[in-house]
C-alpha cells in the first residue's frame, strides 16, 4: 500500500516536471510557430496556386515550378550563386584566418585597434558600402580610376556595368564587407586553442609553417566548419548589395535569389512564382545544410569544446 | 495626503482632457515615397486649412521597402487611408484594394473634373484596367516632361550652344569631353532612366509607338523601335554617354555630380527644378537653376524630328478600402491633389501639377518661371511615359541593357519584349 503510494507520487511528480518543461519551452515554440513554421507553409501554400486577371486564386499544382526551373534567369542565378559561394566561403575564410593570426600573434598594443579596424566593414551600413563601391568601380570620375591613372591605367568600363564581370564585380565586395567576421571567428578560436598543446607542438619542434597547418589549422576546424555553413546561408540569402548596386543587371547577369525572387513578388507583382522561388531555396538550404552537419558534424562552435 | 489627492485629481483631469482632445481630431494615414520635406509642407498647409483633421504620414524609400511594406499591408488588410502610387502596373497591383473615385471626385470637383486633368495623365490613370473598367483608382498630383537638361554655364564657357542635329549632339560631347567634363551622364544601372531616353527615341521614329506596342497594335520588333533601338546603342558607342555609364546610377551619383557641375547634360525631367528648392548649401548652379536649361533629343537621324516632349503622372494617390470608410481622407485627397497639399508641393518647384490651372507660386526666379511655362506648355502634348505591364517594362529593361552591353543585338532584343508583351497581353 505504501510502495505503491510512493509509485504514484512518483509518477505524479514526474508528471508535473514533465509539464513544467513543456511550459518552458512554449514560449520559444510558439515564437517558432508563429514566425516561421506558419509563414513557410502559408508560402509553400501561396506556390501551388496562381493569379487570374480579376484577382482570383486558382489551384495550379506544380506549374509555378516548372514555369521557373524552365525560366532561363533561374539557371543564371544558379551559376552566380555557385560562383559566390565557392569564391567568397574560401577567400574569406583564408583571409580572415590570416589575419587572425598575424593581429592575435604579431600585434601586442594595437591588437584592439586592428581587431576594430578589419571588423569595420561588418557593422558598416550595406547602402554606404553599396554607394562607395559604384563609385570605386565607376571609370573616367571614379575613386579607383584616380588612383590608376597614375600609373597610366585607364578604366574603359565600371566592372559593375559589364555583364561578364558584373558578378565578380559584387563577389569583390562582398569578401571585403565579410572577411572581418571570418577573423572574428578565428580569433575567438585562437583564443581558445589550449597553450599546453602548442607548447608540447613547440617542445617538439614545430615551428612557423608547421605549426600553423599541422597543430593551429585543425583546432580550428570547428569555427572552420561554422563559417562554412553560414558562408553557405549567406550565400543563399545574398540580396542588399546586388539590389543596390547592380539591381541584379545588366540584363539579369549578375541576377542571386533573393533579387529574383524580390522581383517576381514585389516588382512583377507575380507572387505566385516568387512563392515557389523562395521555396525552392528553402530546399536548397535545408539539403545543404544536412549534408554539411552529415560530413562535417555539428561541433560548430568557434572555441570547438565538447558540452560539459 | 491632500497634495497626493490633488496631484491625482490633476493627471486624471489631464489624461481626460488629453483623450477628448484626441477624440475630438480626426486623422488620416498616409503612405508614400514622396519627398519628405516637401510632404511635411503639404500637410502642415492641410492641417492649417482643416484644423479638425490629423495627418499621420509614413515615408519610405520606393525601392524595396514601400513595395514590400504596400504588398504585407494589402496582405494583412492595414493598408492606410491613401497610398501614393504610379499610374500603370502599381496602380493596377493593388486595385482590389483601392476605391474607384469617380463619384467623389465628381461631387468634389464637378461631373466634367477628369477634363481639368492633361489628357496623357488621364490615359495614364486608365492604363491597365480590365476592358470595360473605366473607373479611376488613381488621383494624379504631379506631372512630368522627360528632356535633356544642360549644364548652359558650361556650355558657354566652351561656347556650345544646346544640340539641334546629332552630330551637334556629338560634338558637343567631345568637347565637353575633352574640356574635363561628363558629357551626358546616363545612370544605366536604372532601368527607368534608360526606359525615358528610348521613349525619346521611339517616339522621335514614331510618335505613339510604344503604346501602339504595349497595347498589341504594332509589333515590338517594329522597324521604328529597331531603328531606336540602334540610336540607343549609338549613344554609348558615339561617346555621348559616359564611359562605364552601365554601372552608374543616375540618383544620388549622377544629380549629385550634374549638380556640381561636373557634368554637361543628362537625361532626366520637370522635377530636376526641385534641386533649387532643396536646403542650402546649393551649388552656384542649383542656385535659383541658374546653371541649368534643357532641350528635347535632337533628331537621331536625318528626316526625324527632335524628340516630343514625353511625360505624364510623376506621382499619384489612391484611396484604400480603408480610406473609403474614413470620410476625411478623402477630403485629404482632394486637398493633396488640387488643392493646398498641391500649392505648396508646386511652390517648392516639385513637379509640374497633373491638375490644370495649378502653378507655382511665391520665391521664384524669372528663369525658373519661363521654364516651368514651357513644360507646361509641353504637357498636354505629351507622349505617354509609363507601361500598363511591369513584365513588360523588366524585358525592355533587359532588353536596352543586353543591347547597350553588346551581347544582344536590337532584333533579338525586341523579340524578347514582344514575347513579354504577347504573354501579358494574353494574361489579361
Amino acid at each position: 500500500m505504501r510502495a505503491g503510494t510512493a509509485v504514484q507520487a512518483a509518477k505524479r511528480r514526474s508528471a508535473s516536471k514533465a509539464s513544467t518543461v513543456y511550459l518552458f519551452a512554449l514560449p520559444a515554440t510558439l515564437l517558432f510557430v508563429v514566425f516561421i513554421a506558419y509563414p513557410i507553409l502559408w508560402v509553400a501554400g501561396e506556390s501551388l496556386y496562381t493569379g487570374t486577371a480579376d484577382g482570383r486564386a486558382v489551384f495550379a499544382g506544380f506549374a509555378n515550378y516548372t514555369t521557373i526551373l524552365s525560366d532561363p534567369t533561374f539557371w543564371i542565378v544558379v551559376r552566380n550563386m555557385v560562383l559566390w559561394g565557392i569564391i567568397t566561403i574560401p577567400v574569406q575564410m583564408l583571409i580572415g584566418g590570416l589575419l587572425a593570426y598575424f593581429i592575435e600573434r604579431h600585434t601586442h598594443a594595437l591588437r584592439g585597434f586592428f581587431r576594430t579596424m578589419f571588423f569595420l566593414p561588418v557593422v558598416t551600413s550595406v547602402s554606404v558600402i553599396s554607394l562607395v563601391w559604384v563609385q570605386i568601380y565607376a571609370p573616367y570620375y571614379g575613386i579607383a580610376q584616380e588612383y590608376l591613372k597614375h600609373v597610366g591605367i585607364v578604366m574603359m568600363t565600371s566592372p559593375i556595368g559589364d555583364p561578364k564581370t558584373a558578378i565578380y564585380a559584387l563577389i569583390v565586395v562582398n569578401i571585403w564587407q565579410w572577411t572581418g567576421f571570418s577573423m572574428l571567428m578565428y580569433i575567438a578560436g585562437i583564443a581558445n586553442l589550449p597553450s599546453e598543446v602548442l607548447d608540447a607542438a613547440r617542445i617538439d619542434g614545430a615551428r612557423g609553417w608547421r605549426l600553423g597547418v599541422h597543430v593551429i589549422v585543425p583546432m580550428l576546424s570547428p569555427a572552420t566548419k561554422s563559417l562554412l555553413l553560414l558562408g553557405v546561408i549567406g550565400t543563399l540569402q545574398t540580396f542588399p548589395i546586388v539590389h543596390l548596386m547592380t539591381g541584379g543587371g545588366p540584363n539579369r547577369a549578375s541576377e542571386v535569389f533573393g533579387t529574383f525572387i524580390f522581383k517576381q513578388s514585389f516588382v512583377l507583382g507575380d507572387t505566385a512564382s516568387g512563392a515557389a522561388l523562395s521555396v525552392i531555396v528553402l530546399v536548397i538550404a535545408l539539403v545543404l545544410s544536412l549534408v554539411q552537419i552529415a560530413l562535417l558534424g555539428a561541433r560548430l562552435s568557434p572555441a570547438g569544446k565538447d558540452e560539459p | 495626503m491632500r497634495k497626493m489627492l490633488f496631484l491625482a485629481t490633476t493627471i486624471l483631469a489631464a489624461a481626460l482632457y488629453s483623450a477628448f482632445a484626441n477624440a475630438e481630431q480626426k486623422e488620416v494615414t498616409v503612405w508614400s515615397w514622396f519627398v519628405q520635406s516637401t510632404m511635411e509642407k503639404s500637410i502642415a498647409a492641410f492641417e492649417k486649412a482643416h484644423p479638425d483633421i490629423k495627418v499621420k504620414y509614413t515615408y519610405y524609400n520606393y525601392s524595396p521597402e514601400y513595395i514590400t511594406a504596400l504588398k504585407a499591408a494589402a496582405a494583412s488588410g492595414s493598408l492606410p487611408d491613401v497610398i501614393g502610387l504610379q499610374p500603370g502596373s502599381l496602380t493596377q497591383q493593388y486595385r482590389e484594394n483601392l476605391e474607384a473615385v469617380n463619384e467623389r471626385a465628381a461631387k468634389q470637383w464637378g461631373d466634367k473634373w477628369a477634363e481639368k486633368i492633361f489628357p496623357v495623365n488621364r490615359k495614364q490613370m486608365l492604363m491597365g484596367n480590365p476592358k470595360g473598367d473605366e473607373n479611376y483608382y488613381i488621383i494624379p498630383q504631379e506631372s512630368q516632361v522627360l528632356c535633356i537638361w544642360y549644364n548652359r554655364k558650361i556650355f558657354e564657357k566652351l561656347n556650345l550652344s544646346p544640340p539641334k542635329t546629332y552630330a551637334d549632339l556629338k560634338a558637343a560631347a567631345k568637347a565637353l569631353t575633352d574640356g574635363g567634363y561628363i558629357p551626358m551622364f546616363q545612370g544605366a544601372a536604372d532601368g527607368w532612366q534608360n526606359e525615358n531616353v528610348f521613349l525619346m527615341l521611339a517616339n522621335q521614329f514614331s510618335p505613339g509607338i510604344v503604346d501602339k506596342a504595349q497595347a498589341g497594335e504594332s509589333p515590338w520588333t517594329a522597324p521604328e523601335l529597331v531603328a531606336a533601338m540602334k540610336a540607343w546603342k549609338g549613344l554609348f558607342d558615339d561617346g555621348i554617354f559616359q564611359q562605364g555609364a552601365l554601372g552608374a546610377h543616375a540618383y544620388p551619383t549622377g544629380a549629385q555630380l550634374f549638380a556640381q557641375g561636373k557634368v554637361g547634360m543628362m537625361a532626366l525631367g520637370s522635377w530636376w527644378m526641385q534641386e533649387s528648392k532643396f536646403p542650402p548649401p546649393l551649388s552656384e548652379f542649383v542656385q535659383n537653376m541658374e546653371g541649368f536649361d534643357f532641350f528635347y533629343m535632337p533628331p537621331v537621324k536625318d528626316g526625324n524630328s527632335a524628340s516630343p516632349p514625353v511625360g505624364g503622372i510623376d506621382i499619384g494617390y489612391g484611396l484604400t478600402k480603408n480610406g473609403g470608410k474614413n470620410p476625411e481622407a478623402w477630403t485629404f485627397l482632394a486637398e493633396f491633389t488640387n488643392g493646398v497639399g498641391l500649392q505648396e508641393a508646386l511652390n517648392d518647384l516639385n513637379d509640374l501639377p497633373a491638375f490644370d490651372g495649378n502653378a507655382p507660386k511665391g520665391d521664384i526666379t524669372d528663369h525658373v518661371k519661363d521654364m516651368s511655362a514651357r513644360f507646361m506648355a509641353d504637357l498636354p502634348k505629351a507622349e505617354n511615359q509609363r507601361f500598363a505591364s511591369p513584365a513588360v517594362a523588366e524585358a525592355l529593361d533587359n532588353a536596352l541593357a543586353g543591347v547597350a552591353a553588346g551581347s544582344t543585338e536590337p532584333e533579338a532584343a525586341l523579340a524578347a519584349v514582344q514575347a513579354a508583351s504577347e504573354k501579358a497581353l494574353a494574361a489579361k
